[in-house]
């Protein structure tokens, strides 16, 4: 047997473990209800009032954050990419942060703002200004909008100003010295050629914001505006109908699947020929004076998406009431709970430490495996490889516990409530993110500097080991931080599989909140930013090493 | 009337000026290329005529209207010209028709008149029946022809062409040459060119204007910038030349190697006794073999041999002089040489230029 074989088996085999088993038995468990099959689940999926309201709700946050996520993700691109506008560096900064953000923490810190009668903003409105009618209550699908775009305007950011950097000056200048003015040009020129990116966004938005756990748990269920994930969530209350939930889950992929389907078919048009030469960036528009009107949509989204989040869960963590006037007595015993009485806290850092390095390297090592095999053999079934191991992109976290319940309670082995089914969870979700960056990092490497060692008489492994991999080290490491971060705060699978003993960091943040301290979760959430922000500084350090130790040898 | 005329304009992009007081006038239905080594600030001049940039100093006409003032720039869009840049921009979102007609929907003419006037021009560049496609599929070629009648269904009187033919392979760029030069005859339209390729600037020009280093070294027809350039970077740059040193022995003549005597026109201010420089080029050196039966020594320098290349249709060779100069010679096919002859060289005065040192 070659050694491309023995890959080959080893990554179709955990794959089918982390990925296939569990979503067969998801889609046998939808439709077999004591080992006989029926529509029974579907049926009640697609008819029942409560099922039917939750489709309804998601597809409405969904469409609104998009929309929404376009409405301020455009102009800021635009502003960057092609305006002089001022402060670009933090417009930037602003929707990176906003991206990196857990969206609960955001959605707790609104609570505290928007609540219906304690939320600060509410009182002030009411009490200071007697304007009651002014008043927002976050527990509504308006408020679930609000917590849920700064996390997604991000995707349309990004790609709308990669999109306008990367159309060539020439184009619109074309326009241009044929007569067509200013607004003529974006109109005809511009938005057509960056229109695929901004729906691919809008689309990417779409499918993270009905992804959402933390945020639909926090401020849907006390509205009673339930949505998929929560009411997926609520069907595992005892006793657990499992059938329905696997049903619900698998309408959820459906959904899931046709907007990504949609976001690829776009963003594939968008390979639009650029036919190489001086081409070159377009010039800035001179916004004049209304280019501070433009800075100042920038910081109102810097204020709603960064500092109103940050700022309110500091000041609700140090205060010892929350109100109009909470500066007047602050204290710390809050921290001194999260860090010091409740136990919790000490196992959930060192639980979500551990579960996210797991997972990040696991998804790394099977993305590697199953890239290689891809790029550098001619095996059969390679393919067949690269789009399974893609198969979780369509997979919300809930959906990933959900399957993996169904497929690991069917099975002798109890890891259901240990680290062990979190991490097989996590690797899960993320591996499409290990294969794609180790992906990227084979395909810089010239096959012919491995054949070189070849050639010279190293072996497969030794080739491997010398050559491959430190030469990918670099892609493969930002791969590793790629997941990493989002691992380190995962709270829609770990919401169904954890258990007192396996709780995470997002987890308890959430049960806390739940019991309704709303001054410790403060507390808590922001010991959790500070371990994250330290765990990623920690680990780009760690890694520049390795990759300048690397180059230096 | 599209004459064209810059006056001293200067464009600086923070310490680096890449145009430095340039004047220049391009006359009514002429074809102007400007020309010169990458950097040299012919890009920059294109977009100054067209209105993408505005002038630090100096002014810009058409006509009688003035486009072009520090203070004060038209717009590109209300130039009334036309462009074609080096990767053509086409728009890849728009159909041939769409990407043709897109100029004179911005003129809000009659739909029909649209019609008629895209078919006519598609005609003209031989794009004919290719309405309906997608010109991102279609090869360079066409891409570009789709851009020129873009550009041509608005008759402009002014068309700006940024390297247009660069990114063509040699052989249809050979045949687009052609086909520019006929269209351009044909139109009547003002036509500024830009190319760093010595060759393309020959073929298609009523007038070339040299440009180096942001500055207009020389303008005029390509047959008198090819044989009486300027200076020595003209003649660096518009194909092979020989420098040999020599020295003003009259007014009107210099002596090289002390016996051959060229009479010539001298740039002025050089005294009697002054070492210049003398510039042939290879195809405007005579070569005489010397011995068994030719004069020996005669009217010309004696060298020899020293390196012979066949080309087919002329014999490529250098010769080393008997005082070191080596002098490259582009002789007639016919002459059988071999490495080491002795042979006479002898320059043609009415092909030499002369420069300071």
């Amino acid at each position: 047997m070659r050694a491309e074989h023995v890959v080959l088996v080893v990554a179709a085999a955990t794959l089918m473990i982390l990925v296939v088993l569990p979503l067969a038995s998801l889609i046998v468990g939808s439709v077999v209800d004591g080992g006989r099959p029926t529509l029974e689940h579907f049926r009640e999926a697609l008819r029942g009032r409560l099922y039917v309201q939750a489709l309804w709700n998601s597809l409405v946050l969904g469409a609104w954050t998009a929309a929404l996520s376009v409405v301020i993700g455009l102009p800021l691109a635009w502003a960057v990419s092609r305006t002089n506008v001022p402060g670009k560096r933090f417009l930037h900064f602003t929707a990176v942060i906003s991206y990196l953000t857990p969206p609960f923490l955001t959605a707790i810190a609104f609570v505290n703002l928007f609540g219906p009668n304690a939320g600060l903003v509410n009182r002030f409105v009411r009490d200071v200004l007697s304007a009651p009618a002014l008043t927002f209550n976050v527990f509504s699908m308006a408020g679930l909008v609000l917590v849920t775009v700064p996390h997604t305007f991000p995707f349309v950011y990004l790609l709308a100003a990669s999109a306008l950097e990367s159309v060539d000056a020439s184009m619109e200048e074309s326009a241009q010295i044929l007569g067509a003015g200013r607004w003529r040009t974006a109109a005809a020129v511009t938005l057509p050629l960056v229109a695929p990116a901004v729906l691919s966004g809008a689309l990417v938005a779409f499918v993270n914001a009905i992804a959402l756990f933390g945020s639909q748990a926090i401020v849907g269920l006390p509205g009673r505006v339930f949505t998929l994930p929560t009411r997926i969530y609520a069907l595992f209350d005892y006793p657990p109908q499992y059938g329905l939930a696997s049903a619900l889950s698998l309408i959820f992929v459906a959904i899931t699947v046709a907007a990504l389907y949609l976001q690829r078919r776009y963003l594939a048009r968008r390979s639009y020929v650029t036919v190489g030469g001086k081409g070159g960036r377009p010039q800035l528009v001179d916004l004049g004076r209304a280019r501070f009107a433009v800075l100042a949509f920038g910081v109102a989204v810097f204020v709603i998406a960064v500092a109103a989040p940050y700022l309110t869960l500091l000041a609700v963590s140090v205060s010892k009431s929350w109100g109009l006037t909470f500066w007047q007595n602050l204290t710390l015993q809050h921290y001194r709970f999260v860090l010091l009485e409740y136990d919790v806290t000490r196992r959930a850092i060192v639980n979500s430490l551990m579960l996210a390095a797991g997972a990040a390297t696991l998804a790394v090592v099977l993305g590697s495996l199953v890239g290689w095999v891809d790029l550098r053999t001619t095996a059969p079934g390679r393919k067949l490889l690269d789009y399974v191991s893609l198969i979780p992109l369509g997979l919300p976290g809930i959906v990933v516990a959900v399957a993996l319940i169904q497929f690991w309670l069917a099975l002798p082995i109890p890891i259901y409530g240990t680290l062990l089914i979190i991490l097989l969870a996590y690797t899960a979700r993320y591996v499409p993110l290990g294969v794609r960056s180790a992906n990227a990092a084979f395909r810089q490497i010239d096959p012919s500097l491995e054949e070189t060692a070849r050639v010279t008489g190293a072996g497969w492994l030794r080739t491997f080991r010398s050559v491959t991999l430190p030469l990918a080290r670099p892609g493969l490491f930002a791969g590793w931080l790629l997941v990493f971060v989002p691992a380190l705060q995962e709270l829609s699978a770990s919401i169904l599989l954890f258990s007192s003993g396996s709780i995470t960091l997002a987890v308890a943040v959430y049960n806390l909140y739940e019991t309704g301290a709303l001054k410790p979760v403060a507390a808590l959430a922001i010991v959790t930013m500070v371990i994250i922000t330290a765990a990623i500084a920690l680990a780009t350090r760690l890694g520049r090493g390795g990759a300048g130790v690397s180059v230096a040898q | 009337m599209a004459e064209i005329r810059i006056e001293r304009v200067t464009k600086r992009f923070g310490a680096t000026t890449a145009v430095r007081a340039l004047t220049l006038e391009v006359r009514d239905r002429e074809f102007v290329t400007l020309l010169g080594p990458s950097g040299c600030g012919k890009t920059t001049l294109l977009r100054l005529i067209a209105g993408f940039m505005s002038p630090d100093e100096g002014s810009i006409r058409v006509g009688t209207a003035t486009l072009s003032t520090p203070g004060s720039v038209v717009p590109p869009e209300q130039r009334g010209m036309g462009m074609v840049f080096q990767n053509y921009a086409v728009w890849p979102h728009k159909t041939v028709y769409q990407n043709v007609a897109f100029g004179l929907e911005v003129r809000k003419v009659a739909t029909s008149e649209i019609r008629a006037r895209v078919a006519r021009v598609l005609e003209l560049v031989t794009l004919g029946g290719l309405e309906a496609r997608y010109p991102a599929q279609r090869s360079g070629g066409q891409q570009q022809r789709v851009a020129l009648a873009r550009s041509l269904v608005v008759e402009p009187s002014i068309l700006l062409l940024d390297e247009p033919l660069s990114n063509l392979d040699a052989k249809l760029r050979e045949r687009m040459r052609w086909e520019l030069k006929e269209l351009q005859r044909r139109t009547g339209i003002t036509f500024v060119y830009v190319t760093h390729d010595q060759s393309e600037a020959m073929a298609l020009s009523d007038r070339i204007a040299v440009m180096h280093l942001g500055e207009l070294m020389q303008i005029g027809a390509p047959r008198e910038v090819y044989t009486h350039p300027a200076n020595r970077t003209v003649a660096d740059f518009m194909g092979l030349v020989n420098l040999i040193p020599a020295r003003v022995v009259r007014a009107d003549a210099v002596a090289v190697g002390g016996a051959h005597t060229l009479t010539l026109t001298l740039p002025p201010r050089v005294a009697d006794g002054q070492p210049v420089q003398l510039a042939i080029r290879p195809e405007n050196v005579r070569l005489v073999p010397i011995g068994r039966g030719a004069p020996a020594g005669g009217d010309g320098l004696p060298g020899k041999v020293s390196e012979v290349t066949f080309l087919g249709n002329l014999t490529d060779c250098y010769v080393t002089l008997d005082d070191g100069t080596r002098v490259r010679v582009q002789a007639e096919p016919g002459l059988a040489l071999e490495i080491g002859q002795p042979v006479a060289v002898r320059f043609d005065a009415d092909a030499a230029s002369v420069f300071d040192v």
